[in-house]
């Protein structure tokens, strides 16, 4: 969670922008440019993809920025509106890989290794998984949007973005194990 | 190369900042953006130019369809071009005098035209009264509406031509509603 300030300062920033303003835009770009690309390259596992979402995703925004309303999460909007980007650009929404199951048994989104792995070693893990899983772990374990907010995003349902994040923490726990691919 | 070891996904840096400024092509699209919007409001309007023209062709083509169940192609061709509204061809201020002339001879047997035209439809069945007379009534507002536009762009050549054909083709269709019922007589 962002400090009050933060959010404050980008709610009269957003008012700015909506009105127009181009550099007050620049500036909410610059604030939230490293965790939207962030999600986005975790997305695609594509750097030049990646980008591309990032500025088609920020063109997006400031277009629809007028009907932003300032009482929602700037950040969770962009993230949206990102999300949405990596989608169109892999031409249709994820479609679930495996079939949903019991979704009660897999609330839990964190995931904390028993033994310390080196971040480009899951990093690396994290990309080898399958679009759908990894798409659910990247939202809910890596970036903390409960399954709900998640499972709008990627236009799935909510049992199936938690059975996918449990497929996920199955497969990253089993590479982790073995060594990455 | 080893990297920072970490316990969790949790752990892992959320913010990747770009190898490369993404900003100038996102500015770039911004000032597109802004300067569609600088655009004055009568040349975004454009958009709808064609909207007009459609509704006054689906209005003369509704009329004609009934014109064409109620007259010979000859006659519809000798009542067609009883108006033309081709603007002056020598100019100067003699042109604009006779040009207004002309415009209020032409509003004049508008006029009368359309009085007569409501005579007819009131002596139509119901359901060809209405049809006819949606069709018209679509046609003249759609006459007014460039009327309007030009008001605010009067050096369109675009909107005049259409004013000028589809004026010419109002009055083609208001005589032949009118004359409709003649040769029944």
């Amino acid at each position: 969670m962002k400090p009050d300030t933060v959010v404050n300062f980008d709610v009269a920033l957003i008012e700015r922008a909506q009105k127009g303003d181009a550099k007050a835009f620049e500036r909410l770009y610059r604030e939230h440019v490293g965790r939207v690309h962030g999600l986005c390259l975790r997305m695609t596992r594509n750097p030049d993809t990646a980008a591309d979402c990032v500025q088609d995703a920020f063109i997006k925004a400031w277009k629809a920025l007028p009907r932003f309303e300032a009482r929602a999460s700037f950040s969770t909007w962009l993230h949206r509106i990102a999300v949405n980007t990596v989608l169109e650009k892999r031409r249709g929404p994820a479609k679930a890989e495996i079939p949903v199951e019991d979704p009660g048994e897999y609330e839990e989104p964190t995931m904390v290794f028993d033994t310390p792995v080196e971040e480009e070693e899951l990093e690396a893990a994290i990309e080898s998984l399958p679009q759908g899983a990894r798409d659910a772990l990247v939202l809910c374990g890596l970036y903390g949007y409960e399954h709900q907010e998640a499972a709008s995003m990627l236009g799935i349902a909510v049992g199936t973005c938690k059975a996918q994040l449990h497929r996920a923490r199955g497969l990253l726990k089993d590479r982790l194990e073995r060594g990455v691919r | 190369m080893t990297t920072r070891r970490v316990k969790g996904i949790g752990e892992l840096p959320r913010d990747i900042p770009p190898a490369r400024d993404l900003w100038p092509k996102i500015a770039e699209a911004i000032q597109a953006d802004l300067s569609m919007k600088a655009v004055p409001d009568t040349r975004r309007r454009t958009g709808w130019w064609p909207a007009v023209g459609l509704a006054a062709s689906v209005a003369l083509v509704a009329v004609g369809v009934f014109i064409g169940k109620n007259f010979k192609p000859d006659e519809a061709q000798t009542l067609a071009g009883t108006q033309t509204l081709a603007p002056a061809a020598d100019g100067g201020d003699s042109g604009m005098v006779k040009a207004s002339l002309r415009e209020a001879a032409y509003q004049k047997q508008r006029d009368q035209l359309w009085k007569e035209v409501q005579v007819k439809l009131n002596s139509m069945p119901p359901a060809e009264r209405e049809k006819v007379g949606k069709s018209l009534a679509t046609l003249k507002k759609s006459i007014q509406e460039i009327h309007d536009a030009l008001g605010h762009d009067p050096a369109n050549a675009l909107l005049q031509e259409l004013l000028v054909t589809t004026s010419q083709e109002e009055m083609r269709v208001l005589t032949t509603v009118r004359d409709s019922g003649r040769q029944e007589l």
